[in-house]
């Protein structure tokens, strides 16, 4: 299947994943949980009647893990790599294809996943199918470096893209020492080199792809019960062996930081504003605090928004997303503003806004909708088993389980304007400001 | 045996006889209730941008946008915008070549909340002026910035399609040219309105956990729409394609997008369509490994991204996984789709894609790749609707193409526990015309490209990295693949000169 990755997500805000609380529980389904010895996990979530089964592997390896100089890039080119076979099915795709499943894959910055959308009466199948590539991956030489330039092909897909260009830089100038200096997708110049790393591919499926370090997750149609067993015999020989990576914190940034950059094509002028915060923590309140935040003070009914796009009219959009890592990130703010020379008055009113929220309380009201609307959302996105299962793989890349979603989200109604307020005034500080301009030619 | 799968009533539309719909018309309504809590609306209007006036290029999806982005007569779009924030609902007018689909979603919570919202918006929209400059900015800096440049393979399918259509209702862009769309008034948006968005147009689909009231409330409130005609619609003739002609689009690029394609007869409802699915399932099924030609130049060359083809219109390719719906034309389009390849690799991978579908008409289906993909298909087909909301939309485009019970996907899945190679090898032959196409190429150094187009320059290859010995003596044949194209049938556009 064609293979693909997120390579970023940074305009979604999170509130997508909410659930309500009121009624006892975050998630509206049962959770059958499977740990074996070897470390590995599993989360069966039955949903009769469909007649489909949605399965999920995530690998809590991403672009982060990518330590090594000279190896961005790499967690997204293992993933292309894990669909080329093993000696019991040395053709992955033909066995997908046969089956009729809808197979793929994507990595971001924490982790990697493999999902596969197919008929319940094909679910022993596929298990023996995905447990085995990840128990006896095995590909040749000149298959690695084939796939390479297919990797190269998506880069240079995505380089088009103005958005690509910013976050590049962006992350690039924003940090120095951490592994989210890089993309997703990598440095070109990493990327060029990848038909040379055949031996360090071993090494990175050898040191990632084990037990303690993935978690599965299958929605649809199944019994609970002989499924455990499944998953049992399935993935009890495979050996742990995680090798954890070697990632270098990133030291505490002293002085805010500026870049301006061309995109070799037309584009309205863009900026990026990050303010460097915390890593996700549901215990952390300040944290919390900024996921309400980003939706009150830039989303589509704030003020901000009212001014800017609705009756200035000055930009086309303005956005926000309280990035949720496992390590610290900036708190990322976008627009793309209509004319050039509009860009420092753009700016200064993101700021006046940040400066609004730490003078002034957001009042009750909007704080309450906001917690309804999150509600909402999340149970209007559960209307298949593949759309349970992807919205589960965050929450088990950050803590290693789904336990959290309880936490999470009792922690989040549990904010108070206040908890914003001390938030906003704690992050938004000039000496964690990042911004980068693009404008195009 | 397909009776296993009998259990996979996903795909049944189910039709719910009521019994207070009397005064309905049945047959422009489509019910499928579910357990589910969430509750989906669809209204299909005929009228898309094949009705924009001629020099009003735009006008239908301007209209549309001011449905979407604009407020209505009791409300501004910011106070519409805080009534549905708590909802964690919307709407959303989506307007293609033959028609516009109002569509919307909300938990039955809220549904009291957000009906007259969902309604009000169709009956009384505001078109304010500042919405008004708006959205109609919003479209001019697509044109002239985003599809020109930012996204070369958009850019590409967007100038086959018009070629493809020229001088046809079907020849524009729904978002128009920068020209007509700064021609286009506010009044103008209100006479497109009046025409087309009237109670003799549309047709209704409701999904989910709906009760039987909700049916007859909704269509009472559409029956309010000004009064009006049925858009009967217009014949679609677009000129046949003879030979190769090439259009090349000249931008500075660091890759190469290449789409190629030609105006195809065949529909939904002709009982060829499914044996030609699986024909195009084999050479080219959108994003997926499967596709023959995915093989032939990604897998085996590693040249790009993917490489795919189709026997109908497929807008936003790049974003899709699955087909969409509610995109319905009177003429389809046969078309391959090569992500970009490197500069140097251009006229190779068009020689590559051309041989293979020339190869496929001369020698037919293998009887491996057919029974490989009658299998694939009677389960994959599961994944095109795997909601209601795409359950539904299948349903309104069977309306459209008058496909009968039990519908497009069933009727597919049916089909191929029946379909023959010979059923297979016969539609390739009658649909699938590699001589005659519109090859569009998004690159740079055009002049040069035209040269070895038109003189047949071999387009031998290099490799970064090794190949096994079949694929370099199956690269010989291709890099010296006679293409045929004259010179008079190469056009080099500038970027700039585009959508203007």
């Amino acid at each position: 299947m064609t293979r693909y990755s997120i390579i970023k997500l940074v305009l979604i805000v999170l509130i997508m994943t909410t659930t309500d609380i009121s009624a006892g529980g975050v998630f509206p389904y049962k959770v059958h949980r499977v740990n074996l010895n070897n470390g590995f996990k599993a989360l069966l979530i039955p949903m009769p009647g469909s007649g489909l089964v949605s399965y999920y592997t995530v690998v809590r390896t991403g672009s982060r893990d990518e330590w090594e100089p000279g190896k961005s890039g790499f967690a997204h080119f293992f993933e292309h790599m894990m669909f080329r076979g093993t000696n019991k099915y040395p053709l992955y795709d033909s066995v997908t294809t046969t089956i009729g499943a809808d197979a793929n894959a994507y990595t971001d910055d924490d982790l990697t996943v493999y999902h596969l959308n197919f008929a319940a009466e094909d679910l022993d199948k596929v298990m023996d199918l995905e447990s085995d590539r990840f128990r006896n991956l095995n590909y040749p030489k000149d298959q690695f470096m084939t796939e390479s330039g297919a990797v190269y092909g998506e880069y240079r897909k995505s380089v088009t893209n103005p958005f690509s260009v910013l976050f590049e830089k962006f992350q690039d100038m924003a940090f120095d020492k951490h592994t989210y200096k890089h993309t997703t997708i990598g440095f070109e110049a990493d990327i060029k080199d990848m038909p040379n790393q055949y031996e360090y591919s071993l090494s990175f499926y050898n040191r990632y792809y084990r037990p303690e370090n993935c978690v599965l997750v299958i929605a649809g149609d199944f019994d609970p019960e002989k499924v455990s067993k499944m998953v049992e015999d399935y993935y009890s020989p495979w050996k742990p062996g995680y090798v954890s990576p070697k990632i270098e914190p990133e030291p505490k940034q002293t002085a805010p930081r500026e870049a301006k950059i061309k995109y070799d094509g037309k584009t309205l002028p863009l900026v990026a504003i990050g303010y460097k915060y915390d890593a996700f923590n549901v215990y952390n309140k300040d944290f919390m605090a900024m996921l309400p935040f980003a939706d009150l003070a830039f989303g589509e009914t704030s003020e901000l928004y009212k001014k800017l796009v609705l009756d200035e009219q000055k930009v086309q959009f303005v956005s926000a997303g309280a990035q949720t890592k496992r390590d610290p990130f900036p708190f990322m703010i976008y627009s793309r503003v209509k004319a050039e020379s509009d860009m420092d008055y753009v700016i200064s009113e993101i700021e006046k806004t940040i400066e609004h929220f730490k003078n002034n309380l957001v009042s009750k009201e909007q704080l309450d909708n906001l917690k309804k609307r999150m509600k909402y959302q999340f149970l209007m996105g559960l209307d298949s088993p593949e759309s349970v299962a992807s919205v589960l793989p965050m929450f088990i890349t950050l803590t290693g389980d789904i336990e959290v979603l309880d936490e999470y989200f009792i922690q989040m109604m549990d904010i108070t304007p206040e908890d914003i307020q001390r938030a906003v005034k704690k992050y938004f500080v000039k000496e964690s400001r990042n911004q980068v301009i693009l404008t195009g030619n | 045996m397909f009776t296993r799968n009998i259990k996979f009533l996903s795909l049944l539309l189910t039709i719910v006889i009521m019994s207070n719909l009397s005064a309905i018309d049945k047959d422009r309504l489509f019910l499928l209730k579910t357990e589910e809590p969430v509750i989906v609306f669809k209204v299909w209007f005929n009228a898309g941008s094949k009705d924009d006036p001629k020099g009003k290029e735009g006008l239908a999806a301007l209209t549309a946008a001011l449905l979407n982005e604009g407020g209505t007569k009791n409300f501004t779009y910011s106070q519409i915008l805080e009534k549905l924030y708590p909802l964690a609902a919307g709407y959303y007018a989506s307007v293609s070549k033959e028609n516009c689909v109002y569509s919307g979603s909300v938990h039955r919570d809220n549904l009291n909340e957000y009906l007259p919202l969902f309604i009000g918006q169709l009956h009384d929209p505001g078109f304010r002026e500042e919405d008004f400059n708006r959205v109609k900015e919003e479209a001019i800096s697509y044109l002239s910035t985003s599809l020109r440049y930012s996204s070369d393979e958009e850019l590409g399918k967007a100038v086959l399609y018009n070629e493809i259509y020229k001088n046809t209702p079907y020849g524009h862009l729904s978002t128009g040219t920068i020209s007509s769309l700064k021609s286009i008034t506010l009044d103008d948006v209100k006479q497109f309105y009046k025409k087309y968005f009237n109670k003799s147009n549309f047709a209704l689909a409701i999904g989910g956990g709906f009760d039987e009231n909700l049916v007859s409330k909704v269509w009472d409130e559409l029956e309010k729409l000004p009064e009006g005609d049925l858009n009967k619609g217009m014949d679609i003739l677009p000129a046949a394609i003879n030979g190769l002609n090439v259009v090349i689009v000249e931008k500075k690029t660091n890759a190469t997008a290449i789409s190629m394609g030609y105006p195809i007869d065949i529909l939904r409802n002709n009982p060829e369509w499914y044996p030609l699915a699986l024909a195009n399932s084999w050479l080219g099924e959108h994003r997926n490994s499967s596709s023959h030609l995915y093989q032939v130049i990604r897998e085996a060359r590693g040249l790009n991204y993917g490489d795919y083809s189709y026997i109908e219109y497929y807008p936003n390719g790049g974003r899709l996984s699955k087909p969409p719906v509610n995109v319905p034309l009177k003429k389809h389009l046969f078309e391959i789709w090569i992500r970009p390849v490197p500069n140097e690799t251009k006229h190779f991978a068009l020689r590559a894609a051309l041989r293979e579908l020339h190869l496929l008409v001369d020698e037919g289906i293998s009887y491996d790749g057919f029974s490989m993909t009658r299998d694939f298909l009677k389960k994959y087909v599961l994944h095109y609707a795997p909601n209601t909301e795409m359950r539904l939309g299948y349903a309104i485009d069977d309306r459209y193409y008058g496909v009968e019970a039990p519908g497009h996907l069933q009727k597919f899945r049916e089909s191929m526990t029946s379909v023959t190679r010979d059923q297979v090898n016969s539609a390739i032959k009658k649909y699938f015309s590699p001589e005659n196409m519109v090859i569009v190429f998004i690159t740079e150094n055009a002049e040069a490209l035209k040269s070895a187009l038109v003189n047949n320059t071999p387009s031998p290859i290099q490799y970064q990295t090794p190949k096994p010995e079949s694929v370099l003596e199956e690269d010989k044949l291709i890099s010296s693949f006679k293409l045929n194209i004259k010179p008079e049938n190469v056009k080099i556009i500038k970027v700039e000169e585009l959508f203007n």
